[in-house]
């Protein structure tokens, strides 16, 4: 157990939790300002990366194609949630959450097949542009190229969330619809658009989460299922509806994992999960502070 | 006047005689022979399901061109949706209200061994086609089930009796935590240990199905230093893993092998993003074996389909032959006397002649051993200085299955 395995083990984690962050950051978004458990997030992380798979394939499968793709699928899956927002979810802010729990889900099947009928079933692979290809050599031990990207990407997109959050209007006015939402229309608000914006910005970083993920795993049904319980677990011991208790979930999700393979490879898939139990032992309600 | 009466009378008997005595050399079957096929047509496995139908299909399109005992042979098919229940139910209503002569499946090996166990009870013959359980022909195997796939047991067999043959002693295994993956990893290594007894296994590591981040793993295996790597993987977590091992430049640090990572399904969705230098087992390839009767089986497939068939359409396509084989040799649509004709049978294949080894009713299978590397005849990855186990050699004995299913 030197120093370069655990510090490449590091890394290769932190990797992945920006990941994570990425898609749980627009859940715990949706969660926070809406209200609303959002199970069909998944499927919308899955859409994003099956658009960036059509958009590289058609253009060509370059590496500008990627580049491109990795910005048009979020906008892509922004869009699909911005008429499924107008169309359903407008109309269902007042029902109780078990409704929209059930709502949500229904929506996730749906997802599941219209991405069925519009990809087929087959596993589809997007190829990572020339430059992120391969790996470096870090402490004496190889680190994949991609992951390192996704290291610089994942704090871009935090800072990025931060400024939205607190600098920008709209940012503000869902930040205060999260505490009140009464209030926030007394004062002359139109909440539904404010809705409507939040919705479609936690559904973009669903999106850019899939395209981001897409180059580095099979792109296939049921993709979807696998991130949300994660994203959910990553939220919950976060502390539900607040961003930055999921970059905290995300890495303590990301770190445990990738330590626990190089502690304990044959168990390894106990330790995350062991962490969100201890976690929720001794903080019921998340480590940061919860809207809910 | 007598001789014309004579001919008159003596004619039509003698044609009639001719007419029923050559009915009892070749009984002509009234109608079609049925084959009832359950498979998993929905969803990712459906691409594996398909591929295997077609190779069925253009078998039969040969076989029914002069006919098998004066008939056709025909199929139907129902969707299992990789569930057992659907499965059996769907088994169950083929052989009851369809009538089938014998069933033809699946993709899952829990459905296969569900309907395996149905058919043991309704005595009706079953041909696996794709599934790779051991189970379905080994401890679970009995007179109404048969494969025309490979299984766990025999890809490991070939993994074990394909790396005894390497310098490596210090190895690792990792894999996906499901029943295949540990199937194919207790057969190598115990072909393995026993074939090398100075082998050491360093550690194990065991992902879930379809974890989509399996670099840690990577890098963890890479930090024990192992001097080979046996990867029990396979669907959709074959491309993570190749793409795992691409991206962290593992083959060129260790020597790796994985069942099936020199299928074209796989290699080819990867394009040059599939690693080369990793050792791979198949039980088929269309560029290999080289010869007249795989090519033409090539030829005949893409222009049927547009595209060259894999593994299971060459499944699907022995399936087929041995079916018409077995009936014209039993000359009879009896199940009983259809599975004696099968036991031991004989069929001319894309990659020469098939038995059906009657102890375990496990089609006797070559395994070819290759290397993932770049050539410049095609576009993307291909298996190269493929080496050829025979059947023998990768294949359980009938003492060890005998064994298995006593227990």
């Amino acid at each position: 157990m030197d120093f370069a395995s655990l510090s490449t083990q590091l890394l290769v984690g932190l990797s992945r939790a920006m990941i994570l962050f990425i898609v749980c950051a627009g859940l715990s978004f949706i969660l926070g300002v809406l209200r609303v458990p959002n199970i069909a997030h998944g499927s919308l992380y899955m859409i994003g990366a099956f658009a960036a798979y059509s958009i590289f394939t058609h253009l060509g499968s370059s590496s500008s194609g990627f580049w491109l793709a990795l910005i048009l699928a979020p906008l892509v899956v922004a869009l699909v949630s911005l008429v499924a927002e107008r169309a359903l979810f407008c109309h269902l802010y007042q029902r109780e959450h078990l409704m929209l729990l059930l709502f949500t889900f229904a929506l996730m099947l749906i997802l599941d097949d219209l991405v069925k009928i519009t990809w087929g079933p087959e596993y589809c692979s997007v190829l990572a542009p020339n430059i992120l290809r391969g790996s470096v050599s870090m402490f004496g031990a190889s680190l994949p190229r991609y992951n390192l990207f996704l290291l610089i990407v994942g704090p871009l997109v935090a800072i990025f969330l931060w400024l939205f959050v607190n600098k920008t209007k709209i940012g503000k006015i869902s930040r205060a619809a999260a505490v009140d939402r009464e209030m926030v229309g007394a004062v002359g608000i139109n909440v539904s658009w404010v809705f409507a914006a939040a919705f479609v910005i936690g559904c973009f970083l669903a999106g850019l989460g899939g395209a981001l993920v897409a180059p580095t795993v099979s792109i296939c049904l049921g993709m979807d299922h696998d991130i949300i319980i994660e994203a959910f677990l990553i939220v919950t011991i976060g502390g539900l509806g607040n961003i930055w208790g999921a970059l905290v979930g995300s890495l303590i999700f990301g770190v445990t994992h990738s330590f626990g393979v190089l502690l304990w490879p044959q168990f390894a898939i106990v330790f995350p999960y062991a962490a969100v139990v201890i976690v929720l032992l001794l903080r019921p309600r998340g480590l940061l502070k919860s809207v809910w | 006047m007598v001789l014309k009466i004579f001919i008159i009378a003596i004619l039509p008997l003698a044609t009639a005689a001719l007419f029923f005595s050559s009915c009892k050399k070749a009984p002509k079957i009234e109608r079609p022979i049925k084959v009832g096929i359950i498979d998993c047509y929905s969803g990712p496995p459906a691409v594996y399901a398909k591929d295997a139908l077609n190779g069925f299909k253009l078998a039969l399109n040969e076989i029914n061109k002069e006919g098998v005992l004066g008939t056709k042979i025909e199929y139907t098919t129902r969707d299992t949706k990789f569930k057992v229940d659907i499965g059996l139910s769907m088994a169950k209503e083929l052989v009851m209200r369809e009538k089938v002569d014998l069933l033809v499946g699946t993709i899952s090996s829990s459905v296969a061994l569900a309907v395996s166990d149905y058919c043991k009870g309704e005595k009706v013959p079953f041909m696996v086609w794709i599934s790779k359980s051991e189970r379905i022909t080994g401890e679970k195997g009995h007179r109404y089930v048969f494969s025309t796939g490979e299984n766990t047991a025999m890809a490991g067999k070939a993994g074990g009796v394909a790396l005894a043959k390497k310098p490596y002693t210090k190895y690792w295994i990792a894999g996906d935590d499901y029943e295949y993956g540990h199937a194919i990893a207790d057969a190598a290594w115990r072909n393995l240990k026993k074939l090398k007894p100075e082998v050491e296994l360093l550690g194990q590591s065991w992902w879930k199905v379809g974890e989509p981040d399996l670099i840690p793993y990577i890098t963890a295996i890479l930090a024990a230093k192992p001097e080979a790597v046996i990867f029990c993987t396979g669907g959709r977590s074959m491309t993570n893993v190749m793409k795992a091992i691409k991206a962290t430049g593992m083959a060129e640090k260790v020597a790796i092998w994985i069942h099936t990572a020199t299928d074209h399904a796989v290699l080819k969705p990867l394009g040059p993003e599939a690693p080369e230098g990793v050792m791979g087992t198949m039980d088929y390839h269309f560029y290999y074996p080289d010869t007249p009767a795989n090519k033409e089986f090539v030829k005949a497939f893409k222009e049927a389909y547009g595209e060259p068939p894999g593994f299971p359409a060459f499944h699907g396509y022995i399936t087929a032959h041995f079916i018409a084989e077995a009936f014209k040799k039993a000359g009879t649509l009896d199940r009983e006397k259809f599975i004696d004709a099968l036991e031991g049978l004989k069929i001319a294949s894309p990659v020469g002649e098939i038995e059906m080894r009657a102890c375990d009713h496990q089609a006797v299978l070559p395994m070819y051993l290759g290397v993932t590397k770049k050539v410049p005849e095609y576009d993307f990855i291909i298996s190269t200085d493929i080496v050829t186990l025979t059947g023998d050699e990768v294949m359980p004995t009938c003492e060890e299955i005998k064994k298995a299913r006593e227990k």
